[in-house]
């Protein structure tokens, strides 16, 4: 039906004249053989290919034009567009009628094969989109060759889909609703200045609209099942902590509630020994509580993202130094080799020592008392990587990265630790700008390695505002500082 | 009470320190494990007249050990959880435990426990059962309180008789409804409560703060002398 509006196109013009023109050649030429009359018939060969090719309208002109050249140039009286002989009339209607019947016929065909080939383009079309749609798994990633497809198949320059969207058309464009029943899926939007035939763009926008729908409908039940799975993963997990969180604080509190009430209860029936050794449980056991409780408040913190590290300028041998006097007796099994030069750090010194406690605490109680924990240091140009290698069971290759998740104690029985520790070393790094991973030599130990970024200034020389500080002495590094 | 072995499986070995103390004050022989493997290994060894058992063992589950014991050991079994999770109780005194206790736990309370347990252990074959001021004679099926007699349906009399039986022995809500209604009835924790709370109606001096029907929430109930357990 597009070609019954009469467009101008210049090819047709063109093609139609040069027809008209080649055929009133032939009948002058031909005009010594038959009687003139009847040469008139030549003219459907001028009038068929316009039918065929540009449709009906261009087919009754060029029919027309062709009558009244034939009767100017060949019917009497000539060089005149009057007729002397009511024969050639009749002649002249029959041609007309011929001619206007056949163009009808041409044009229909040409209708029909256009129908048919605008359909193939369609079935194409939703065959494409709903391939693309089929292995896609985020919509919005093939809304673009949607649109280049639906472009092609409406005979537009550009076409755009937004997804869920009710936006205005602005002033070049052209805004169609993609919906399906009630549900509204988005829009299209088209060049103000392309027309596509609306039967067309009805017909494809229906099939767009289900295909996207269907698609979009998957995706959410794809995106809800993940959720589900999610939540049902988080929950498993929470419970897990909570376990965990109940035994690591119950224990402690049973054995010093045991304690105390057997010291109180039968003083007379116990030795000094015995006294002595509840009264040590008493003590190390809510050494142990309070651990646990600081390490809770730290990792809510760190999550809460309220351990904001306050950096100064330090030297890796005054935060080893604080973490090795935090240790205690038990520091004796480390052995630390620094660096010839020490770089400056940028870093929050409480936060960091607390990391190098955590890990030295973790390599001592993995290892047997008579293994040697080892510290080497490697100074780089931008980062000083930290590493403490202990000569415990080792790590699985699994273990690597989860073993810095809370409540991960990386197959040690539960008594061994709270299995906070690494969770908080990480938290304290990340907070300082710094790194922190696991390698592991499986049967022959577990290295954690730290690197920490050298801070770019050096620190002033005397006589400047003293920023690098040691550690004062005899300070506590390991209490956490409740202000903060 | 001289001469009663307790065997007493914790990994936290003040626990196990403490609680050996407090036993031996008392008068009973200790003996002590670490791990799962070793509670098994000395309860064949030498049976024990009572187990304590820690739930969370590094090499294994207190409910395994349970069950595994239970195969060929009569004794009590009081299992010390610090997880506090009822399933978990559950699941020990499905496995055969005869008590449960939660850390962090008060020593006096787990000894009368252990004491109750123990003595369960002697059954008496005594037509009347008496539980503080509790009569139940189960030759005549006539319960008695403060010497007025009491009128009790069928199944209150039995749900009775099986906790008086067991007197002091936490008895699961499954375990329960498996031995007074039957085993099609396992599910069935509401009769339960409503029977409970007509025996209670019967029985207590004041139904709304019992004495001698206990409940532990969501596990189970357990019928106690309000005398012996002060």
């Amino acid at each position: 039906m597009r070609s019954l509006p009469l467009r101008i196109d210049l090819a047709g013009v063109a093609a139609s004249v040069l027809a008209v023109a080649l055929v009133t050649g032939a009948v002058f030429a031909l005009r010594p053989l038959a009687p003139v009359l009847s040469l008139g018939v030549l003219y459907v060969f001028a009038v068929l290919p316009a039918a065929a090719g540009w449709g009906l309208a261009y087919a009754l002109v060029v029919s027309l034009v062709s009558l009244l050249i034939f009767n100017f140039f060949f019917l009497p009286p000539v060089h005149t567009l009057a007729l002397s002989d009511p024969e050639n009339w009749v002649a002249l209607t029959v041609y007309l009628v011929t001619a206007v019947v056949v163009s009808e016929l041409a044009a229909r065909s040409r209708r029909r094969a256009a129908e048919v080939e605008q359909q193939r383009r369609e079935f194409a079309f939703a065959a494409d989109v709903s391939g693309l749609l089929l292995e896609c798994r985020f919509v919005q990633d093939r809304l673009r060759p949607i649109g280049a497809r639906l472009a092609e198949v409406l005979g537009v320059p550009r076409a755009h889909i937004e997804i869920g969207s009710l936006r205005r058309p602005e002033p070049a464009e052209r805004a169609y609703d993609l919906a399906v029943a009630d549900r509204h899926l988005g829009r299209l939007f088209l060049s103000s200045h392309a027309a596509p035939d609306p039967a067309v763009t009805g017909r494809v926008l229906q099939t767009l609209s289900s295909l996207l729908a269907s698609a979009t409908e998957r995706e959410r039940l794809a995106h809800a099942a993940l959720v589900a799975e999610g939540l049902r993963q988080s929950d498993e997990i929470k419970t897990a902590v909570l376990r965990t969180l109940s035994h690591d604080l119950r224990s402690p509190l049973t054995a010093i509630g045991a304690a105390s009430e057997v010291l109180d209860g039968g003083a007379e029936s116990l030795t000094q020994a015995e006294r002595a050794e509840l009264v040590t449980t008493v003590r190390l056991q809510t050494r142990r509580l309070t651990r646990l409780v600081s390490n809770l408040l730290d990792l809510s913190r760190l999550e809460a993202g309220a351990a904001r590290p306050r950096p100064e300028l330090w030297t890796v041998d005054g935060l080893l130094a604080g973490a090795l006097e935090a240790i205690g007796p038990d520091a004796e099994r480390i052995s630390v080799v620094l660096p010839a030069e020490s770089p400056t750090l940028h870093v929050d010194s409480a936060q960091i020592e607390r990391v190098l406690v955590n890990l030295l605490e973790n390599a001592l109680k993995v290892s047997s008392p008579t293994d040697v924990v080892e510290i080497s240091t490697e100074a780089g140009p931008l980062e000083l990587v930290l590493k403490i290698a202990d000569h415990g069971p080792g790590l699985e290759r699994g273990e690597l990265e989860r073993i810095f998740e809370p409540f991960e104690r990386g197959g040690l029985s539960p008594g061994a630790g709270t299995g906070l520790g690494l969770a908080i070393a990480r938290g304290f790094v990340r907070a300082n700008g710094g790194r922190i991973w696991a390698e592991s030599r499986p049967g022959r130990g577990a290295t954690f390695a730290l690197a920490l970024p050298v801070a770019r200034s050096r620190a002033p020389e005397r006589g400047a505002r003293p920023e690098t500080r040691e550690p004062p002495p005899g300070r506590d590094r390991v209490a956490t500082d409740p202000a903060r | 009470m001289s001469g009663t072995r307790i065997l007493v499986v914790d990994d936290e070995l003040q626990i196990v320190r403490a609680l050996q103390m407090k036993l031996k004050s008392e008068g009973y022989e200790v003996e002590t494990a670490g791990s799962a493997a070793e509670a098994l290994a000395a309860a064949a060894a030498r049976p024990p007249a009572a187990i304590i058992l820690d739930v969370l063992l590094p090499d294994g589950h207190g409910t395994e050990v349970c069950r595994e014991l239970r195969q060929w050991l009569s004794a009590p079994i009081l299992v010390l959880s610090a997880v506090g999770d009822e399933n978990e109780k559950i699941a020990a005194l499905d496995a055969g435990a005869d008590d449960y206790v939660t850390k962090p736990f008060s020593v006096d309370e787990l000894l009368a426990r252990l004491r109750a347990a123990l003595r369960r252990t002697s059954p008496s074959r005594e037509a009347v059962l008496e539980i503080g001021a509790l009569r139940v004679d189960l030759e005549r099926r006539l319960v008695m309180m403060d010497g007025r007699p009491v009128s009790l349906t069928p199944t209150e009399y039995d749900l009775l008789r099986l906790l008086a039986r067991n007197e002091g022995k936490l008895l699961t809500h499954p375990a329960i409804l498996r031995e007074v209604w039957g085993p099609a009835y396992r599910e069935e924790s509401n009769y339960l409560h409503v029977y409970v709370s007509q025996l209670r109606r019967k029985l207590e001096p004041d139904p709304a703060r019992p004495r001698y029907l206990l409940t532990v929430a969501s596990v189970g109930y357990r019928l106690v002398d309000p005398l012996a357990a002060s």
